[in-house]
């Protein structure tokens, strides 16, 4: 709590994600077909940006570790793989809420919704392997499997596109010409998320380096 | 060069051999396999749907769960009795033991599959005529290829920790999904009797494959170190 009422980022944060707040619910207008629940969308879009901009920096962090082995690498891969699986289950959850009542369905095998899952499992995995990152052998592993995973990534996304270009496509999203108060508001709120991962990011990243030096101080102290 | 091919083959052999000179963890295997069509069908029976449209879902899916329990063992023989690195001394390089291992799973996949794959065919009843076999034949291939090739590498990477059996399949599927799109609507257009408008397909399973076949040439190093 301390902490949070020092750092100044804490506090530029709460304004810009009430500031945000205010943009999608009084800036940006109301469609008009789809009416109040497009607003999700602001939401939607920024978190699915922050999903792959993590696994970006898993890719990333892991080459880094198998290349210089600092346990910061690691933090850096475990931290981005944990916070994105956080946003990547707001695409999840708010990807419904839109669709049902518009494309009157929860769920479709959209490439964009196909490939979305399975990042989501990806991540699962990840950190499923890390196992918190306790040990030398399962960094390096979950290094590899991290590259692995973002080199599977267009794979995955190309092969549910083309199934579902080479089938009639029954219900798409349309492409969407947005009008500038909305392309506006979604650019803020992509820039808030972004902040807000940073942040996040930034807080994990300590205390995992906390947590290690706790373990390498009691190993110490009573060996 | 041929010195490469020449380990290659003789980790291959000594893998087979190992394998049929003890026969339990095959047998057990094949039970298993047979095992899987009766469940399925019988699911399928009851539903009362039909069977020849299920048929490339169940196959797949089928082989999935099949290839879990039969890659699983690949470097599991290795640890259990602890000559890693006797067997990583003697062939000098590391991803040369990935090359054999791999052909060896991929052979036992095929074995397994010459089992299974008849066996649902006649349970599910499917009609033979008008069947594209010569493209049926290829995703069966290139699919238990991509298959082996992807079990090796995790299996690679799960063999090193302790009660990770689970970690395994878990690891495995979410980056299979590419191949099961690819082999489920191959063998789709195999039955419908298409031939060129599915080959696209079987181009994508072969993209994978070749991918998960060099990948672990860089990246094997960094899993066996150690």
């Amino acid at each position: 709590m301390k902490h949070a009422l020092r750092n100044p980022l804490c506090w530029g944060l709460t304004l810009l994600v009430l500031i945000n707040m205010y943009v999608i619910v009084y800036y940006a207008p109301v469609e008009k077909t789809m009416g109040l629940v497009q607003k999700v969308f602001y939401f939607h879009v920024a978190s699915a940006w922050v999903g792959l901009l993590a696994l970006t920096v898993v890719f990333g962090a892991s080459l880094s570790y198998l290349w210089k082995r600092t346990s910061r690498s690691n933090h850096l891969a475990l931290a981005s793989a944990e916070i994105g699986t956080v946003f990547i289950s707001c695409t999840l959850l708010t990807g419904p809420l839109w669709a049902y009542p518009i494309w009157n369905t929860w769920w479709t095998w959209d490439p964009r919704l196909t490939t979305t899952l399975v990042l989501w499992f990806m991540y699962a995995a990840y950190i499923a392997l890390q196992g918190g990152g306790a040990s030398e052998v399962r960094r390096r592993l979950a290094a590899v499997y991290g590259i692995i995973c973002f080199v599977n990534v267009p794979l995955v996304f190309f092969s549910a596109r083309w199934w579902r270009s080479i089938h009639p496509v029954v219900i798409s999203s349309q492409g969407m010409a947005l009008e500038p108060p909305m392309r506006a508001a979604m650019f803020f709120s992509v820039g808030v998320f972004s902040l807000l991962y940073i942040y996040l990011l930034q807080l994990r990243l300590k205390a995992l380096d906390l947590e290690e030096r706790v373990q390498r101080l009691k190993a110490e102290l009573f060996v | 060069m041929a010195e490469f091919w020449r380990r290659i083959w003789i980790l291959y052999r000594k893998d087979l051999l190992e394998e049929f000179r003890s026969m339990d963890h095959l047998w057990s295997t094949v039970v298993f396999g047979t095992m899987l069509v009766f469940v399925f069908s019988f699911a399928v029976q009851l539903a009362d749907v039909s069977t020849r449209q299920v048929f490339p879902a169940v196959l797949w899916v089928s082989i999935f769960f099949l290839s879990v329990v039969a890659l699983q063992r690949s470097f599991a023989k290795e640890k259990e009795s602890a000559v890693m690195d006797a067997l990583l001394l003697a062939c000098g390089e590391r991803s040369l033991l990935f090359y054999g291992k791999f052909l060896f799973s991929f052979t036992l996949l095929l074995l397994l599959e010459a089992v299974v794959v008849p066996l649902f065919w006649i349970f599910l009843d499917v009609d033979g005529a008008g069947v594209n076999l010569g493209l049926f034949a290829a995703a069966v291939l290139a699919g238990s290829w991509g298959l082996a090739a992807v079990g090796t590498l995790l299996n690679g990477i799960t063999s090193q920790l302790p009660s990770a059996r689970l970690l395994f399949p878990i690891l495995a599927f979410p980056l299979l999904i590419p191949l099961l799109i690819g082999v489920v609507l191959c063998t789709q257009g195999a039955l419908a009797g298409q031939g060129r408008s599915t080959m696209g397909w079987l181009y994508l399973v072969f993209v994978f494959d070749l991918l998960f076949t060099i990948l672990p040439l860089v990246l094997f190093d960094y899993i066996l170190e150690g």
